[in-house]
């Protein structure tokens, strides 16, 4: 049986659903931010994907996938600092107990 | 390329799973790192040479090592968190709402026809025609991405820094 895009889809829906059950679940806002990369990730070998088997015939998809990147490394920093600048401020990374803004 | 296809798939698998279900943060930061290289290496799979590779300088060379700086900074350097506080306390709602999104886009994907699309002679594409497509067709985008890092690091750098600032 031969690889088709489907097994690709397939295969990056999976780890978005892995990454979006971590980003719901942990409570360490680090292991949030990983989660979240998880799922940029597998958005990011769609675009491959679909570059590879020729749906989108011209380099678009490889540009799409590279300024993803570019962006997602930019976010994970400010991320970071984020939680960085939230530990200081509370001596904790725990997100059920970021709840200063709760109605 | 189908053997490569599956051994890689369930490496990939595996590394996401164990990085968001181990205690230890330290392992699942190397988990992490063990998914980065499964997902670089279907991008060689797939042809997409220049993005496997910068998916190995980015991803494992620079935001994994800055989660690790990040643990360190924020807890104690073994990293090892008590039983009870790994996962919140409505964890399972989580669970399910990430298996009802799978389960929806998975019958998504089996209805459509554009995935029975097979693998043909994706001619490699060379760095040479990214870079050229990068200053002639991608041009703005490319100087719109500089900006947007520029401000990304200067952000990053003023929120850690605030507080000791204000201290003085």
């Amino acid at each position: 049986m031969n690889i088709t895009l489907g097994h690709y889809l397939a295969l990056s829906t999976i780890l978005f659903a892995v990454g979006l059950a971590g980003a719901l679940t942990r409570r360490n806002a680090i292991i949030v931010l990983m989660a979240i990369e998880i799922m940029f990730n597998a958005a990011i070998l769609n675009l491959v994907a679909f570059w590879h088997f020729k749906v989108f015939a011209t380099l678009t998809a490889q540009m799409f996938a590279i300024f993803a990147v570019t962006i997602a490394a930019a976010e994970s920093a400010v991320g970071l600092a984020l939680v960085i600048a939230i530990y200081r401020h509370y001596r904790s990374v725990d997100v059920d107990e970021m709840k200063a803004l709760k109605g | 390329m189908n053997y490569a296809f599956w051994i890689i798939s369930a490496i990939t698998l595996l590394g996401a799973f164990l990085a968001v279900t181990l205690r230890n943060l330290v392992h699942c930061v190397l988990s992490l790192i063990l998914f980065f290289l499964g997902v670089a290496a279907h991008y060689f799979l797939l042809r997409a040479d220049f993005l496997g590779a910068v998916q190995i300088l980015i991803y494992i060379g620079a935001v994994a090592v800055l989660i690790l700086f990040a643990i360190m900074l924020t807890r104690n350097v073994t990293g090892t968190e008590g039983p009870r506080e790994v996962f919140g306390m409505k964890w399972w709602s989580g669970g399910v709402i990430a298996a009802a999104v799978a389960a929806f886009v998975l019958q998504a994907i089996k209805a459509d026809s554009v995935t029975a699309a097979t693998s043909t002679t994706q001619a490699n594409s060379s760095v040479a025609e990214i870079g050229k497509a990068l200053v002639a067709d991608w041009v703005v985008p490319f100087e719109a991405m500089a900006v947007l890092l520029t401000a990304a690091l200067i952000g990053a750098v003023v929120i850690a820094l605030e507080e000791v600032m204000r201290r003085r």
